[in-house]
């Protein structure tokens, strides 16, 4: 059994496809979402420990969609994926109560060790 | 002399182009993203099922290392892109006059490297903050190193130093030309004239927006060495 879910958040749907398997294949519980208003829906059927969100997307952004996940998931830990670091965007979403940020394209095994320390925090809440 | 509103049109123009550009770096981003996760996936598939002693494993196996490292070059490439693009967001900023010249010199390096230059930085050691405008400082101090790059046979070293003198913050980048200093110092003083003021040759337009950033441009002859060319900026630039 997983130690934890993960909830990953992108547009881009061959993107979410290929990081999804390959987290499968290392044994993490992976569900997904290609806007906002979906990953806000499957939030309210399933309780992740962790939700990887891109920052850029069409609709409602990425700092929308964690302003709303800290106000009705607030053990829920979020990742920021942005496209460069140190950004409008991404320091924003640090004070929004993002866990932290992840610069694309990324580093599958950084991006393990980051969703861990995530999941261990929101086990602890 | 440009009225304020040609001036506001140049400010909106080059604001216009950063944020194009800014905004196609984030979608090649997304590209190269892709990439990465497939290519991933293919290393991850590969060690997972394949036998080892199937012929084409080790070099599948290499190719997708390739792919890998081309992607991190990429993206190395794009964070310099979305740099500049954002340095024509705003016509004054704060700034670290060190920071702007280490983007600039990694802007030229590619410069450097096709004339087979060594370009090399002395940084002052500690930040030199002034306020101004980031994309005319970096176009300024581009364009003396890449004067300094054309002029300098094979092998020869350009650097670039920056130093605080005062009140003022300098840019020294040394000139290989073949062009001795006085000429050099002739060409820049005829350039600041009044007459010289629509003069569209690259010196001219260098340092007509040297003078438009309230910097002033001076040249050095080193006893038996290269020639410096030393722009000094204020710690706070004219705005429109």
């Amino acid at each position: 059994m997983a130690e934890y879910r993960v909830l990953l958040v992108d547009d881009e749907e061959e993107f979410v496809s290929a990081l999804s398997e390959r987290l499968m294949l290392r044994g993490i519980e992976v569900d997904s979402a290609l806007n906002g208003e979906e990953a806000l829906a499957r939030m309210e059927e399933k309780e992740f420990e962790v939700v990887i969100l891109d920052v850029m997307m069409p609709g409602l952004s990425g700092l929308e969609v964690l302003r709303q996940i800290k106000s009705t998931h607030p053990n829920t830990q979020v990742i920021l994926l942005t496209g460069h670091g140190a950004t409008r965007e991404g320091m924003e979403g640090m004070r929004l109560g993002a866990f932290d940020y992840l610069i694309k394209p990324v580093d599958i095994e950084e991006m393990l060790e980051k969703m861990k320390e995530a999941a261990k925090t929101a086990h602890t809440d | 002399m440009q009225t304020k509103v040609e001036e506001l049109s140049r400010v909106k123009e080059i604001g216009f182009m950063g944020k194009v550009t800014a905004s196609l770096s984030h979608e090649i981003k997304n590209t190269l993203a892709i990439i990465n996760e497939s290519v991933g996936l293919m290393g991850d598939l590969l060690r997972q099922d394949t036998p080892e002693n199937w012929p084409q494993y080790s070099r599948l196996t290499e190719l997708t290392a390739s792919i890998e490292e081309q992607v991190q070059r990429n993206a190395d490439i794009i964070k310099r892109l979305n740099q500049f693009a954002h340095s024509m967001d705003k016509s004054v900023v704060d700034l670290d006059l060190n920071e702007t010249v280490r983007q600039t010199v990694v802007l030229a390096q590619r410069f450097a490297t096709l004339r087979r230059v060594n370009l090399e930085t002395q940084l002052h050691s500690t930040p030199l903050h002034l306020q101004g405008d980031p994309f005319r400082l970096l176009y300024v101090i581009f364009g003396f190193i890449e004067r300094a790059i054309n002029c300098s046979p094979r092998e020869a070293e350009v650097t670039v130093k920056t130093a605080r003198s005062g009140e003022m913050f300098q840019v020294t980048v040394t000139d290989h030309g073949t062009v001795g200093a006085d000429d050099i110092e002739a060409l820049v003083a005829a350039s600041f004239s009044a007459e010289a003021e629509h003069g569209e040759s690259d010196l001219a337009v260098l340092a007509q927006t040297m003078k438009a950033l309230g910097g002033t441009i001076a040249v050095e002859e080193g006893a038996g060495g290269p020639s410096k060319v030393i722009l000094s900026f204020p710690a706070s630039m004219p705005t429109i």
